[in-house]
């Protein structure tokens, strides 16, 4: 027995000792005081003493009982469900987030264990979502990266080749630079998520003309739509301002009109619309493209996910979580509907500067 | 020739990006540190210099601002691996002309060096000319086949923005913001009004077309 133990269990011992001791000695006033009153029993020194004795005894006795009856209590409803804990905990410690302690370990709802093993679950749970999380994103950024790599490798192998005829020169040399770009892009990206994600951002606020920024960012996009013949409509309303990070939104801006002229085929339209609702302004970018799948709809946001393989050359699935990042930090609302085939909309909601 | 600085401490990135400018018809000058850079500008004239901006020693910004205290005109490029705003706000204040974000794409390097060094002569000489269109910005007139066209100063300055500038696209407020009062009242569409006399003016002029932009804006087209 350790040391803080025997101290514990004198300390029950003596609480113990002190309650039937208190109790027995109440009792015994008041039943004396009414018995020696009524029957005229004369007290002696020598049977006062014997009785005092005996009654003492008794006092030591039940208050032994007392005590082991609730270390063996305690042992079985506190230290079971602690062990179990305990275990768990270490469990998740060593790495291991499977973990989970099963409810009947509380031994019904004794002590509060029930509501502890319940908070402990969840947690774990959401640990090992977040684990889930982090391998695959490792697992996805190495596949994005090295496939680049591997290609330019093999081209450069390729371009050491002696007697190469012109035209597969500069094939391979072309090849090399489209992978290198794609790359840099990817890097780019990834940069930014992280500075998003893992660094502490304090938005600067200012107010100012979101139809502008609308304006500006659709601009930059003017060489695209007129290389692939995409017809523009722009509804924007004028005077509507907002309070925000211009930075961080012309990041969403840039992402949904990339997105939008990426998957409209030639000849088909992007339109973008801004107006006011109330407190809030209502952004709206929407394409006559290949639309989105129900199932797709609930993952575009994810890192690294990207619907259709057949674009899948041409981004890095990272456009979106940056959107929905941004969306999150400086408090708008994204929603997006789509129609496979027909087309989707993506619609930004944000607090209005009034 | 047009003859350009290279500043920049990689020794890969700096010889590529010269021997790309070199066969793309400049005099491109390698320089792998500021001192070495500032050697070279004492010993002859560039007309226009690109630099990174984190190098060992004396950064890019420092560089930028030696070089501005000395000469107003030069173009100066930031060509650096920083994307964020402070960075590019923090050159744009010391007076350089454009920034390009690595790794760049040396088709675009060269058409933006192109016309940093139009706008630089257009600043130079304060004239314009297109065709047969003479536009001269300290007289403010604009002759086509030697024939004055009569301008308000304002048509004259839109004018001569966009065609500092063909191809590419000002919105409204962007015009607003320099060719109007700071306290004026006047709403984006006023632009439109200039427009549509200037296209008045310049409707038998075949040397640019002044194109709306999806509502967007306004661009000059060289024709």
């Amino acid at each position: 027995m350790t040391k803080a133990k025997k101290r514990g269990v004198a300390s029950y011992f003596i609480a113990f000792f002190l309650l039937t001791a208190f109790v027995i000695t109440s009792s015994m006033l008041l039943f004396l005081t009414y018995f020696a009153g009524s029957a005229g029993v004369e007290y002696t020194r020598e049977n006062l003493f014997t009785a005092a004795v005996v009654t003492f005894g008794n006092a030591v006795f039940l208050s032994v009982i007392c005590t082991v009856v609730d270390i063996l209590r305690r042992k079985v409803m506190v230290g079971r469900p602690v062990r179990a804990i305990v275990e768990a905990a270490r469990r998740i410690t060593n790495g291991d987030f499977t973990a989970r302690i099963s409810p009947k370990a509380a031994l019904g709802a004794s002590e509060g264990f029930e509501e502890i093993i319940d908070c402990f679950n969840t947690m774990a749970a959401e640990l090992s979502g977040v684990e889930t999380l982090r391998a695959d994103f490792i697992a996805n950024v190495s596949h994005e990266l090295k496939t680049p790599m591997a290609v330019m490798q093999n081209y450069g192998t390729l371009l050491q080749g002696p007697d190469l005829p012109d035209e597969q020169r500069l094939r391979y040399a072309k090849a090399i630079t489209e992978q290198s770009r794609r790359l840099a892009d990817l890097i780019t990206n990834i940069l930014k998520l992280n500075r998003l994600e893992n660094q502490q951002i304090y938005p600067s606020a200012k107010r100012y003309n979101l139809g502008e920024q609308l304006a500006e960012c659709l601009l930059r996009f003017e060489s695209t739509w007129e290389a692939k013949d995409i017809d523009i409509e722009t509804d924007l309303e004028e005077e509507v301002f907002i309070e925000s990070d211009g930075e961080l939104l012309s990041l969403v801006w840039n992402n949904l009109f990339s997105n939008a002229l990426k998957f409209t085929d030639p000849g088909g339209a992007v339109s973008v619309t801004l107006k006011t609702e109330g407190a809030f302004a209502r952004v709206r970018v929407s394409d006559t493209g290949c639309g989105i799948s129900p199932e797709a709809r609930g993952h575009i946001f994810e890192k690294f996910y990207q619907a259709d393989p057949s674009h899948a050359t041409q981004g890095n699935g990272l456009g979106l979580a940056l959107v929905k990042r941004v969306m999150d930090i400086v408090g708008g609302q994204i929603a997006v509907d789509s129609e496979p085939g027909k087309g989707s909309a993506f619609t930004v909601k944000l607090r209005r500067a009034l | 020739m047009f003859k350009l600085l290279v500043l920049e401490d990689d020794k890969d990135l700096n010889r590529t990006v010269c021997a790309f400018l070199n066969g793309s018809g400049y005099q491109a000058v390698g320089c792998l540190n500021a001192n070495d850079a500032y050697d070279a500008l004492y010993g002859e004239t560039f007309d226009l210099i690109v630099s990174d901006i984190m190098m060992p020693g004396i950064d890019g910004y420092e560089f930028a601002k030696t070089v501005r205290a000395l000469n107003q005109d030069i173009p100066i490029l930031f060509m650096t691996a920083r994307d964020d705003l402070a960075s590019k706000q923090r050159g744009y204040r010391l007076g350089i002309d454009d920034y390009m974000v690595k790794p760049i794409d040396l088709d675009e390097l060269y058409l933006r060096i192109g016309a940093l060094l139009r706008r630089a002569k257009i600043a130079a000489s304060h004239k314009l000319e297109i065709g047969s269109l003479r536009l001269d910005m300290d007289q403010r007139t604009a002759v086509y086949d030697g024939e004055e066209i009569p301008l308000t100063a304002r048509e004259f300055n839109l004018l001569y923005k966009l065609l500092s500038y063909p191809g590419k696209t000002f919105t409204r407020t962007q015009l607003m913001d320099e060719f109007w009062d700071a306290d004026t009242d006047t709403a984006p569409r006023a632009v439109d009004v200039y427009m549509t006399k200037l296209r008045g003016k310049f409707e038998n002029c075949d040397a640019f077309r002044i194109k709306t932009v999806h509502g967007l804006g306004y661009k000059a087209v060289i024709l």
